[in-house]
């Protein structure tokens, strides 16, 4: 397909999946032929049908959206900066940091989940850049060695408050790991919106330097951009951003890793492009496999293992299609 | 899980919830229980002195005060906690010299390595009422206390039958529960809170064929109960559900008809203590019914019943 075509369908088509997917849910109190009997007979209770729709569909859809192109930005920049296909948002132990800050607030009860799962996130991303800075400087290597340290640090501890824990509430631990969008509603969606419009504000305003600083610190000195101060700020709207979204909707993983290389590979390397590209179609696709998760049986299937069941085939498709050039 | 049998030397044979025979010489003496609701079996049969090790569940806040009461080795951490439902330490296990454990069929490999050790192992799992009953009465065998287990059984199943013959209804309430993981998690039609349900004279509204469910919200509006039941919670209590916006339009909510049980170790559905849950949830659903059935008496009378003079305690 033509790319101009398929980028203006990835801008235009979040609107209509956004609107289709408020008609898709469990609910018969909601289904297309209940509503077309209420508005032509007016058969059905308007408070039930406004619970579902509004108080239980639109929260669950934006908050879906939102948290998908959070992800894939975040990913995409992370990516950019550390000059390394492999990385996302997690790599500097977010999702291990955001578990634990869960794990320890569903087993004693301490702080809100939400409140202790970003604290603790923050808290990972931000020891593993202490741990890598040294003599002012910070070293991508160090920089992701330090990440995967903290990680372990953070998962061995998630580990020992499950073993503390009683069988009621491991059970939500890992509920929560493996996504929870199901319980979203608008406080949640009200607590994560500031923090992720900032971050993604300024993902924004910096794609066209990610260009630059993907090329090397030694090139961005050249092109008059200060590598260190520019990253940092990345590193810190990017953290900021995915780590509301995952306080709010859990661990959704390798969603931003898989996402910006599905971007790439439909526009090419370009991260001014790729910034709101990556936004709408994470929040698109992400809400895709939301609606299979919450419609394929009567009950809540996690969206964790939708994402790689329905995001690995479309993956390997494009991996299979295009040619990146990742093989030389 | 095969059917496995053990040789004719042995006197005492049960077959246990994985279907394995469990064949002991003499009555188990030194046992070592990883079940919370299987050691109050155990207490309930008077078999204590026969406890040389219990689940570090037994410790925990929920239920720590009650078993204090019932025994004072738990009461001073005096009694060895090698493992719990999840995790188990073999070397302590193997050190305690235990002639039976007592543990989940669900941790297979925990279940492994003790029989590797040459150590009797009764592994549970229950998923109904009748499944208590064949646990209290198998446990009886393995503790030579048969007598009392059949005591035990017949006061319970006398219970059920006086009260489901009152609580019989042709328009029963519909009940939503909640288990204490959050608002969504509830119990299907193949668990004991079903059965809960049914001999309360009322009806689960989720009809799934599971025993542990995560639901949408969207179900839940849809089931519309006229009650939710919520399992003991130490973090949020009735109060906060029926502040629940994106719910408040549904019957439970309407009518503040939310309600919680009490105490783990009182409404244990898993023990046969599940009788006085059952007339809990009856009162909550049908107020005018059963308004000359006092809790509190109902409660004195099972301690008493269950666990004997040690049931005063309790009471206490």
């Amino acid at each position: 397909m033509n790319k101009r075509i398929l980028k203006i369908l990835i801008f235009a088509l979040p609107l209509p999946v956004i609107l289709a997917s408020m008609f898709i849910g469990p609910s018969q109190t909601a289904s297309p032929k209940a509503l077309y009997n209420f508005i032509f007979s007016n058969s059905l209770s308007p408070e039930l049908l406004q619970s579902v729709l509004f108080g239980v569909r639109l929260p669950r859809i934006l908050l879906t959206f939102i948290t998908g192109g959070t992800l894939a930005v975040s990913g995409c920049s992370i990516q950019a900066i550390f000059r390394n296909p492999l990385t996302d948002p997690y790599i500097l132990g977010l999702s291990a940091g955001a578990a634990f800050g869960a794990a320890l607030a569903l087993a004693f009860f301490f702080i809100p989940v939400q409140l202790s799962a970003f604290l603790f996130g923050l808290l990972a991303v931000g020891s593993s850049y202490f741990m890598a800075r040294k003599n002012k400087n910070v070293s991508i290597i160090s920089l992701i060695l330090s990440g995967i340290v903290v990680s372990g640090i953070f998962t061995a501890l998630l580990t020992i408050v499950q073993y503390y824990t009683d069988p009621f509430k491991l059970q939500s631990i890992v509920h929560w790991t493996m996504g929870n969008l199901h319980n979203a509603n608008w406080s949640k969606l009200q607590s994560s919106i500031v923090p992720v419009t900032i971050g993604i504000t300024v993902l924004f305003f910096y794609r066209w330097r990610l260009n630059v600083l993907a090329l090397g610190d030694d090139e961005a000195r050249t092109a008059g951009i200060n590598p260190d101060k520019d990253k940092l700020i990345i590193l810190v709207a990017a953290t900021l951003a995915s780590s509301s979204v995952v306080a709010v909707a859990g661990v959704i993983g390798l969603y931003g890793l898989i996402v910006p290389h599905m971007v790439r590979m439909m526009f090419g390397p370009d991260n001014a492009q790729s910034i709101p590209l990556n936004f709408f179609f994470g929040g698109m696709f992400l809400l895709i496999i939301d609606n299979f998760s919450r419609t394929i049986s009567g009950f809540e299937l996690p969206i964790g293992a939708f994402t790689m069941l329905l995001g690995a085939p479309f993956f390997i498709f494009l991996l299979k299609k295009t040619n990146i050039g990742w093989d030389k | 899980m095969g059917n496995k049998t053990v040789g004719s030397a042995f006197s005492i044979k049960v077959t246990d919830f994985r279907g394995k025979e469990i064949g002991l010489e003499k009555p188990a003496s030194r046992i070592i229980c990883l079940i919370e609701s299987g050691l109050s079996g155990l207490y309930m049969l008077n078999a204590e002195n026969q406890v040389i090790g219990v689940s570090s569940a037994i410790y925990n806040e929920s239920v720590a005060e009650q078993y204090a009461t019932l025994d004072e080795r738990i009461k001073y951490k005096k009694l060895p906690a090698p493992g719990n439902w999840d995790f188990i330490s073999i070397e302590n296990i193997v050190a305690l010299e235990p002639d039976l454990v007592i543990i989940w069929a669900s941790q297979t490999e925990a279940i492994q390595a003790i029989e590797e050790h040459g150590i009797p192992v009764y592994a549970v799992f229950l998923k109904s009422f009748d499944d208590v009953y064949k646990e209290i009465k198998d446990f009886g065998i393995l503790t030579g206390k048969n007598q009392r287990a059949d005591s035990l059984i017949n006061y319970t199943k006398a219970e059920i039958a006086t009260f489901s013959e009152l609580s019989k209804n042709t328009s029963p309430k519909s009940v939503y529960f909640m288990w204490s993981q959050g608002l969504l998690e509830t119990a299907g039609t193949t668990s004991t809170v079903n059965e809960l349900i049914e001999l309360a004279g009322a009806k689960n509204c989720c009809t799934i064929d599971q025993e542990h469910v995560v639901i949408n919200k969207e179900n839940l509006i849809d089931w519309n109960p006229d009650l939710i039941v919520m399992w003991h919670n130490a973090n949020i209590d009735p109060g906060d559900i029926l502040s629940l916006s994106e719910i408040k339009h549904i019957n439970a909510i309407k009518n503040k008809q939310v309600f919680e049980f009490p105490s783990v170790f009182l409404c244990d559905l898993w023990t046969l203590k599940f009788p006085f849950a059952v007339k809990m949830l009856a009162k909550w659903c049908y107020p005018s019914k059963f308004e000359t059935i006092n809790l509190d008496d109902e409660k004195n009378k099972m301690f008493i019943e269950l666990y004997g003079k040690r049931g005063n305690n309790l009471i206490k």
